[in-house]
């Protein structure tokens, strides 16, 4: 069966290659799985639009049923060496944990509008109950995904959840209290300027600061907790290398803050010097602040996006897994810019391309090897079924799974 | 079991071993067949049946935690056609081009509708389903934080307000003789320049006038009325609650379609049906105060005072163009209050 014997190609360490035979017992099964996505822009397309007149028919309610179906494309369209993935997920439990989060969420805008003190409760609330979900959310997601009909797993666990939180939350919360204790009232200027600067900005620079050490923990934490038969995963990637991350992306957007400011410098006297009218000389400076709105997202998300896949996914893996990632941080910057334009000027109708066109470059970029006979492998006992809420929860923050 | 029957061969996978086995499989008497080694059956309606497309893999789920895999989509597909298995309406509508356009036309046509008049009457809903107690808080909050951050106490003699406030009591009274008032308040505030000659309305009926514009309209006291009693249509048709609530759908709208893309792109539409809400809402509140002013025996064109004045303002600091505006073009305005 060709199925079986597609994508098998064994990788040879250069040393190898020149120096004695390798001992058979312990490389004799390793290779590389190739992943391949074979999702086809047009086709998802169709699936879209149909998804969506359904959502709308039904006031929203079709949604997880939508959703569904779009990861059941995308999985039957990602093989690995040949075989693809299967998403098991019960439309009707993500319904249930759908409709409670849609509950939340209103309860939670609800309260923002009728005053101030009711929306910080709701805030707190939510921050409170937020890492459970996002753990429920990667149980759901990963225990409904199989390869080889053997289902993943993660298996995180909830104090984790909460500990990886800490760097983002605990300056939040300073932040919160600083606010509420220090922050002056009405128009009369505050008392002590120094003081009220460090109570404001201080939390502010902390948060920035712990910023890369909580999106190290995040990652470590959800990166540790993969599981597939008897493999489960570890992020090897150091803090400081999440450190680095955050200071080659921030010089990477100084280049468009820089341009952006040059062209205003320029343009800005010139619109001012009578040569356009009032009018003109407004929709002219908008399009250019949008201009170098969508370039300084273009280049610093597309950087991070694709530095970011490849730091943590370069780092991931198990006793006979290792992850791979080249995916090239220009790439992504022409690709998300060609996306974001079509998507705006079709009015969102290249949405569903946009999304086949970003999903083929992160996974062509993305490679396995293998040390161990995959054939051998078996199920774990206790794959149990979790709740929908957290994947719901999931798709309402944006939380991936960093692919 | 009948010979007639088609088979396909593909990988079988039991759940427990990542060892793919050679299987084959046919259906009958709504069953799902399956031999592998051993011979096992399924309820045909207990199996995950994968929907059909044109590209990925086949995958059948079975009830026992089993996974058929078809690498030849198309082997798969002609036998399920051979079996009689049948596709869902939801995909053979996505799978063909001529279903998916007349999709895209309703689409755009459920969306529009939505835009027109699913909004508005849902929100007109909720506003009027919202106790009279809660506008009003979110109204005086509302004033409390202008007041903190925006509004200075107004500069004008007390008497001059008592003035103005009477003769709109006045005003009130007699377009409305045999219903209840409308609960408002006027509040008198001064501005910076920015703000300049303005007037608006807070939900539960708050209405806030700036000095500038008692000053602009300081030799035409009727036009400064007819601008209160646009407001009042403001206050009368709950506006302020009622654009909260539509340019809420609306963005949850947007958000449906681009949300999960970029929170940019949702939020453009949202804003320009904002703009267009809020000129719908200029028209109605200019009605109400046509009508209060003709009421009370004044000429609705004293208005036209105002709205010379305000031209003026701004051609001298620029106008933004029609679609990017929150009221109606002024020769519009002016061609209304003339009739």
């Amino acid at each position: 069966m060709t199925t079986l014997t597609a994508g098998i190609s064994p990788v040879l360490a250069p040393a190898f290659a020149h120096s004695v035979l390798p001992d058979l017992a312990t490389t004799r099964f390793k290779r590389r799985l190739d992943i391949e996505f074979t999702g086809s822009g047009s086709e998802y397309f169709r699936i879209w639009v149909v998804n969506l007149l359904l959502t709308l028919v039904t006031l929203g309610l079709y949604l997880p049923f939508a959703k569904a179906r779009r990861l059941s494309y995308f999985y039957a369209n990602t093989q690995v060496d040949g075989q693809a993935l299967a998403f098991h997920g019960n439309p009707w439990r993500m319904f249930r944990g759908f409709v409670l989060l849609a509950l939340l969420m209103l309860a939670y805008g609800v309260a923002g509008r009728f005053s101030p003190v009711a929306g910080l409760i709701a805030f707190g609330l939510l921050c409170a109950v937020w890492p459970a979900l996002w753990r429920a959310g990667l149980q759901f997601r990963l225990s409904n995904t199989s390869w080889r009909g053997l289902r993943l797993g993660f298996r995180g666990d909830l104090i984790g959840a909460y500990r990886c939180m800490l760097p983002t939350y605990l300056p939040a919360m300073l932040m919160v209290v600083c606010q509420f204790l220090w922050a002056p009232r009405g128009q009369q200027p505050p008392e002590d300027p120094a003081f009220y600067a460090v109570v404001t900005f201080g939390p502010l620079l902390l948060l920035f600061a712990l910023l890369p050490w909580g999106l190290a923990l995040l990652k470590r934490y959800q990166h540790g907790g993969y599981v597939f038969a008897d493999q489960q995963t570890r992020l090897s990637a150091s803090i400081a290398s999440f450190y680095g991350l955050g200071l080659k992306g921030m010089l990477v957007s100084l280049g468009p803050i820089v341009l952006a400011g040059i062209g205003a410098a320029v343009l800005i006297p010139l619109a001012q010097s009578g040569a356009l009218s009032k009018v003109a000389a407004l929709v002219f400076i908008a399009g250019l602040a949008l201009l170098a709105y969508l370039l300084f997202f273009v280049i610093t998300m597309s950087y991070f996006g694709a530095r970011l896949q490849n730091l943590v996914w370069c780092k991931t893996g198990s006793a006979a897994l290792q992850f791979d990632s080249q995916l090239s941080a220009r790439a992504l910057a022409w690709l998300n810019l060609k996306n974001w334009v079509l998507t705006g000027v079709t009015l969102g109708l290249y949405r569903p391309f946009a999304a086949i066109n970003t999903l083929q470059l992160r996974l062509s970029a993305m490679k396995v090897t293998v040390d161990a006979d995959i054939d051998a492998w078996v199920a774990q006992a206790g794959a149990a079924q979790h709740d929908a809420t957290g994947e719901a929860a999931g798709d309402f923050f944006g939380i991936d799974m960093g692919l | 079991m009948s010979p007639s029957q088609p088979r396909l061969q593909l990988d079988y996978f039991d759940g427990h071993s990542a060892r793919p086995q050679a299987a084959e499989i046919w259906l009958s008497d709504g069953h799902l067949h399956l031999s592998a080694g051993a011979e096992a059956q399924y309820a045909a309606g207990d199996v995950r049946w994968p929907e059909r497309q044109r590209h990925g893999q086949r995958q059948a789920q079975l009830p026992d935690g089993g996974l058929l895999s078809c690498a030849d989509a198309a082997a798969w597909d002609a036998w399920a056609q051979g079996s009689g298995l049948r596709d869902s309406v939801t995909v053979r509508w996505m799978q063909s081009w001529r279903r998916v356009l007349l999709a895209l036309v309703l689409l755009l046509a459920l969306v529009f509708a939505a835009w027109r008049w699913g909004a508005p009457l849902a929100a007109g809903l909720i506003v009027r389903a919202l106790p009279a107690s809660v506008e009003q808080q979110i109204g005086s909050q509302a004033l409390d934080y202008l007041d903190q951050h925006w509004l200075k106490p107004s500069m004008l003699h007390l008497a001059r307000r008592e003035q103005i406030t009477k003769r709109f009591e006045q005003l009130v009274r007699a377009s409305e003789p045999d219903r209840p008032p409308l609960r408002y308040q006027l509040h008198f505030r001064a501005g910076d320049r920015q703000l300049g000659p303005n007037a608006f309305a807070l939900p539960g009926g708050e209405i806030v006038l700036t000095d500038a514009l008692v000053e602009l309209l300081h030799d035409s006291p009727d036009a400064l009325q007819g601008v209160l009693a646009h407001e009042l249509g403001h206050v009368h048709h709950q506006h302020g609650l009622r654009m909260a609530f539509q340019a809420g759908l609306i963005g949850a709208l947007a958000g449906l379609v681009v949300g999960d893309f970029s929170a940019v792109l949702a939020g453009l539409p949202a804003l320009l049906a904002q703009q267009a809400y809020s000129r719908d809402f200029e028209r109605e509140a200019d009605m109400q105060a046509y009508q209060m002013l003709g009421r009370d025996g004044v000429s609705p064109r004293v208005m036209l005072q105002f709205f010379e004045r305000v031209a003026a303002i701004e051609a001298r600091q620029g106008a933004a163009p029609q679609l990017l505006s929150s009221h109606p073009a002024t020769p519009e305005r002016i061609a209304y209050f003339s009739q």
